[in-house]
């Protein structure tokens, strides 16, 4: 049975895209089977970028594990500290002071900004509009230049530690972003108008990839591309965090469901960041920035979740009372939104696929957490942690004696 | 439905200078609280250790020469440094700070990556004392 | 002797390979530029051909090799052959014969069949997807581009492309036929595979379309041919629609602000898929140009 079907696998005309492929920045590998252009199936493996993080976590202490967690990924990094942060404050029984949460949502917010920019220049690269791609990076530049005038660094921002924030935020640092924003406001209502009227784009964006709200409740996507279908959902506003209840972001949807009514919604919220923002500007509440946090931790599990860029980010945290943690999961949005790709595809050209695929904003090596080793050994479910290490030496000791 | 919807911004580029920084050029500003290379001033340090307890890189070593009279050496590896700034926080004497300038730390070997901080005597002391045979991680590389 | 000299240094040979890298230059730099970014220094075409030159060829198992190595020259050749009946360089064709405009179009059109069948002849799934694209674009643009060059044949009354260049000196053809020109231009960067009739080598697609497998001499012919066929290209539509091309400084404005308007294209607008391409093509650019074809054989009846 299963032999039948991989002959007539085989027979078909499979597009692979990945785990090596210019339209991807990250390894992934993608099989398209298409008639023609038109793509009548699609798969994907991941698993290409798994580094172990999660293991890597138990021989940390509860801060050194702040930065591990932080460089989960490059693009939303605050919002993987700011999930682990809060998670540990739960298990220990503390809360930051709202000053530091305040900064906290304004760091996370800031991030949106250029996760969004960076992603509208990515998606206008996939759709072959390089001229839009470039000016949205340099734009993108200004953002970069607030976190780095007001953190210190322009990618790991390191804002966070456990009970509070690193850095306050004064009236020179106040004016710097609020000069950067009303720059980016700007050209987002700029690249809105673009993105909403330019006949070309529109070609390759409306219509294309449409998901209906029943779809995507069924399929469970979540972040932005849910909200272009209808599906109003949003962390920062179904579960508030940090300083979100003090300072609320609007919620931003589209009934859609398109290519195009994700880039809309994206670009919206932008504008909605930036308000949020100024609000946090206008009213930054006073008072302390950390609280102390034992280093030992009490036993127990929290888990906590927050709104990155691309949705719902998720973390399990467990503490056995000592000074490292007992394990750590993370549920990273890029997983929820992949499927939504693989039915999208079916009935499409070749040609949208690299657009559908940047439409979910996928980040794989954050998204990568476990693989499936599918040779060696006889149960393919279980492995030991010394199982693992042995499988690890073996193929070391093979490749070294030349044997593959 | 419009097209060309870009063109006033490309009319304009045509007469600006390239956005793409001159870097080996011109070296660009950056901000007051940029993360670059640590600093330590040996004046004040306790030798509590809790710098390095918490550098997630072990990028930093505290080399505790004789308590009582605060001869202290820190080791710090720039190649391991992550430039997260904790120890910097973990610090309750400001003996510690990133400096904003120091940047550019390329090198081409791996010697000039490590660094000993501390009074003049006591780092001539630590790297006579500490050959590499008995103390590898001690020793300069 | 001064036929050898025509064929291996001016206004063939090593001047036009020159000449192509240039323009080859001044498009890339002008597209940086508008996207506000530095772009490449006057030197980088030759630069990138001296290294795929050096470069190990390497031939794809399950390729035809004669093909694969013959295809680059059949395109270059082509091209180069093209070049010797077009007044380049705003000198007079160094050859002309009666209907020598057909002859160049077809001459042109070696490029992308090269591309084409080099895409079809290696098993990489990436070239056959390209070399259908390359295909199909070929069909979709190349009756409406050959339309666009013929309109301003008919008015002059020949076919042989010397003497469109003297009538269109007298006669600037943008102003009556500017349909024409349009498509003419148009028809140049669907040739070219310039943004954003670049479909069949779209690199978030299927990497590099038909020529995926090339690297080395066999890739930099190719791209020697491109930039060729560019400078031709210009050349033909300046002569035809610009005012004809009468010295060198008349080639160089001419062709330069051509060249200026292609990229501009290129920068403004989003790449088409292939499907979109062929229904521009078909639905609108053949159309109009059989449109102004008529009003232009009407106007000649009365
Ligand atoms: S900055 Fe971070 S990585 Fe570098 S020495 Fe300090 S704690 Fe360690
Ligand atoms: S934390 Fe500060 S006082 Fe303590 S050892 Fe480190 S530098 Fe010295």
């Amino acid at each position: 049975m299963h032999t039948n079907e991989h002959t007539a696998q085989i027979e078909k005309f499979i597009i692979p895209i990945g785990p090596q492929h210019p339209a991807l920045k990250e390894p992934g590998h993608f099989e398209f089977t298409v008639d023609g252009e038109i793509v009548t199936h699609a798969s994907v493996r991941l698993g290409y970028a798994h580094r172990g993080i999660e293991k890597g976590v138990e021989s940390r202490n509860w801060t050194q594990n702040l930065y591990l967690l932080e460089r989960v990924c490059g693009i939303c990094s605050h919002v993987h500290a700011t999930a682990y942060c809060l998670g540990v404050e739960k298990l220990a029984g503390v809360e930051a002071p709202p000053r530091a949460q305040a900064i906290r949502e304004l760091v996370a917010e800031l991030e949106r900004i250029h996760s969004h920019y960076l992603w509208l220049g990515v998606t206008a690269h996939e759709a072959g509009f390089d001229t839009l791609f470039m000016y949205t990076w340099r734009d993108r530049e200004t953002v970069m230049d607030i976190l780095e005038a007001i953190s210190g660094n322009r990618v790991h921002y390191s804002a966070n530690i456990l009970g509070g924030v690193k850095f306050d935020l004064g009236e020179k640092e106040a004016q710097t972003i609020r000069q950067g924003l009303s720059f980016l406001e700007e050209r987002t209502h700029h690249y809105l108008e673009v993105v909403s009227q330019d006949a070309l784009f529109l070609q390759r964006t409306r219509g294309i990839g449409v998901m209906t709200l029943a779809q995507a409740e069924t399929i469970g996507v979540i972040g932005p591309t849910a909200r272009a279908s209808g599906l109003a959902r949003d962390v920062r506003l179904d579960d508030p965090y940090a300083a979100y209840d003090r300072f609320p972001v609007p919620i931003i949807l589209d009934d859609r469901g398109d290519l195009s009514a994700r880039v809309v919604v994206r670009l919206k919220e932008l504008l909605a960041s930036i308000e949020t923002i100024r609000h946090i500007l206008d009213d930054l509440p006073p008072g302390e920035l950390t609280v102390r946090v034992p280093r030992k931790i009490k036993p127990g599990e929290a888990i906590s979740r927050v709104e990155a860029p691309r949705g719902e980010l998720f973390y399990f945290i467990k503490s056995n009372g000592s000074e490292m943690p007992e394990r750590i999961h993370i549920r990273t949005p890029t997983l929820c939104n992949m499927a939504s790709v693989l039915t999208l595809a079916v009935g499409h050209h070749l040609a949208d696929m690299p657009m559908l695929l940047a439409g979910i904003d996928p980040c794989f090596s954050c998204n990568d957490r476990g693989i499936v080793v599918q040779y060696g050994g006889d149960d393919h479910d279980h492995w030991t942690w010394e199982r693992l290490r042995q499988f690890g030496i073996d193929h070391y000791k093979q490749l070294e004696s030349g044997v593959f | 439905m419009k097209l060309a919807t870009l063109l006033k911004d490309v009319w304009q580029s045509l007469w600006r200078r390239p956005a793409t920084e001159a870097y080996p050029l011109v070296k660009p500003e950056t901000s007051a609280r940029f993360r670059g290379q640590l600093h330590y001033n040996s004046q004040g340090c306790t030798g509590c250790c809790l710098c390095n307890k918490d550098c997630p890189a072990n990028a930093i070593e505290m080399i505790t020469l004789d308590k009582k009279n605060k001869r202290f050496v820190l080791r710090y590896d720039m190649d391991q440094c992550i430039y997260c700034g904790q120890c910097v926080q973990n610090c309750r004497f400001s003996c510690l700070s990133m400096s904003p300038e120091e940047w550019e730390l390329a090198a081409a070997g791996k010697e000039p990556f490590t660094v000993y901080y501390g009074q003049e005597e006591d780092v001539k002391d630590v790297l006579a004392k500490f050959t590499p045979e008995d103390h590898p991680e001690a020793a300069p590389r | 002797m001064t036929q050898l000299i025509h064929l291996l240094f001016f206004p063939g040979g090593l001047f036009l390979l020159a000449l192509g890298m240039g323009y080859e230059w001044l498009d890339r730099k002008l597209l940086a530029r508008l996207q506000n970014r530095q772009g490449p220094r006057w030197f980088q075409p030759l630069a990138d051909t001296v290294k795929l030159l050096s470069k190990e060829e390497i031939i794809p198992q399950g390729a035809n090799p004669w093909l694969f190595i013959f295809l680059p020259v059949v395109a270059l050749a082509g091209t180069l052959t093209a070049a010797l009946y077009v007044p380049l360089f705003g000198l007079p064709p160094a050859h002309s014969l009666p209907g020598d405009l057909i002859l160049t179009i077809y001459l042109l059109s070696l490029l992308t069949l090269g591309t084409g069948l080099a895409g079809a002849n290696t098993p990489n799934r990436f070239s056959l997807v390209g070399a259908t694209r390359t295909l199909t674009q070929l069909f979709a643009y190349e009756a409406p581009f050959l339309m666009a060059l013929l309109g301003p044949a008919i008015v002059a009354g020949s076919w042989q492309i010397s003497i469109i260049n003297d009538f269109a000196g007298r006669n600037w053809l943008i102003v009556t036929q500017f349909v024409g020109f349009l498509v003419a231009v148009i028809g140049l960067m669907g040739k070219l595979e310039l943004p954003p009739f670049d479909a069949p080598e779209a690199e978030t697609e299927i990497v590099s379309g038909a020529l995926t497998e090339y690297s080395g001499r066999g890739y930099a012919l190719f791209r020697l041919a491109k930039n060729v066929e560019l400078v031709v290209g210009l050349t033909l539509v300046a002569s035809f629609y610009l005012g004809g091309l009468a010295n060198p400084l008349a080639f160089i404005l001419k062709t330069g602000a051509l060249l200026l308007i292609i990229v501009g294209v290129q920068t403004l607008l989003t790449r088409l898929r292939l499907d979109q391409t062929v229904g521009l093509w078909w639905r609108y650019g053949a159309l109009l140009v059989l449109a102004q074809w008529l009003m232009i054989v009407l106007a000649k009846i009365i």
